[in-house]
């Protein structure tokens, strides 16, 4: 990659992030919002949570590789749900998570 | 309260989501020196930038041989979920400074969302922490992809497990969510659309068309139960 290609796509990735990251806060910031509006932006922790750990957990060729590959992430993720609710610790979610991942694909592959 | 203890309160909140970037940081780094990228061009593209799944895609695509506005089109959708972010912080930012206002917003990710989030929810953060948090986390990312560039492969960390740091504070932050009937459905249909999204081909906006449709899920019941 030259420097000017990388440069193309480095302003321009950044000028639309930028927009992405600003612009919403700016445009609702100060204003008067609607209920239902109001509503809506206290479900977007629940969801935007919802949706990563999906997103990192689950897809279609999650078992391609077979199921006991699938299923460790799945089995870690019950263990740092075990953990979240003991601790409510991001860190021990965190060590909890990575050991047991490393863990049983230690063990089991 | 001193900017010193709004910078300890920020650490202290911020510290698993940098160890974590320093996990993932330092193979995006590698990734990064393997198409010719220099420790300084990493570093200042993760002070700005600043996306991990932005920051991985663009070289695995420029490797796989992508056009240059492909890479840029398919990076820029995968990052609009940052808009759903930036709405929810909204009601909180009303009366502070628009150049502050900038900072924090310009450098929000998915993990500093998610624990200014949960700290705004709490009614114990304010600004100054929170755009601590982002900083923070993001000299952790930009010092680690520099890192990265600098060994190159020497060092072979394995990415998925150290990855996976980073879905466990997120499920760490969905698990402390208040479990009310209408959160239940807003997370069930947020996983459920995720992964549909992606069984159809739309894995890269998958995340944002996910969670726009648990939250049309989540309003829907509160119509109908307010009615």
């Amino acid at each position: 990659m030259t420097f000017t290609e990388f440069m193309i796509i480095y302003l321009l990735c950044l000028a639309t992030m930028l927009v992405c990251r600003v612009a919403p806060i700016f445009i609702l910031k100060g204003r008067q919002i609607p209920e239902k509006l109001e509503r809506a932006l206290k479900l977007i922790p629940p969801a935007a949570f919802a949706a990563l750990v999906a997103n990192d957990l689950l897809s279609p060729d999650m078992f391609a590789e077979g199921l006991t590959q699938g299923l460790i992430p799945l089995i870690s993720a019950a263990i740092v749900v075990v953990v979240a609710r003991v601790s409510g610790s991001l860190i021990w979610c965190a060590l909890a998570g990575v050991g047991a991942f490393a863990a049983l694909t230690f063990l089991l592959l | 309260m001193s900017g010193k203890e709004a910078l300890k309160d920020a650490f202290a909140a911020a510290i698993p989501v940098m160890a974590g970037y320093v996990g993932i940081g330092i193979p995006c780094g590698i990734m990064e020196s393997q198409i010719g990228m220099n420790a300084l061009m990493a570093f200042v593209m993760s002070m700005t930038f600043y996306s991990g799944a932005g920051q991985f895609m663009i070289p695995n695509m420029w490797l796989a041989g992508s056009p240059l506005m492909s890479i840029v089109a398919s990076v820029s959708f995968v990052n609009t979920r940052q808009i759903l972010y930036s709405a929810a912080f909204a009601p909180f930012f009303d009366k502070v400074r628009k150049s502050k206002t900038f900072l924090f917003a310009a450098t929000v990710t998915d993990e500093s969302f998610g624990v200014n989030m949960a700290k705004f929810q709490e009614g114990s953060w304010d600004e100054n922490r929170a755009t601590f948090v982002n900083l923070l986390s993001m000299t952790s990312w930009g010092v680690s992809n520099a890192i990265g560039v600098l060994i190159g492969d020497a060092l072979a960390i394995p990415t998925v497990i150290a990855a996976f740091a980073m879905t466990s504070i997120f499920i760490c932050l969905l698990s402390t969510q208040k479990m009310d009937k209408i959160n239940v459905i807003v997370i069930v249909v947020s996983m459920v659309a995720v992964y549909f999204f992606k069984l159809v081909g739309l894995a890269g906006p998958a995340i944002l068309l996910g969670a726009c449709t648990g939250v049309a899920a989540g309003l829907a019941a509160w119509m109908v139960d307010k009615r």
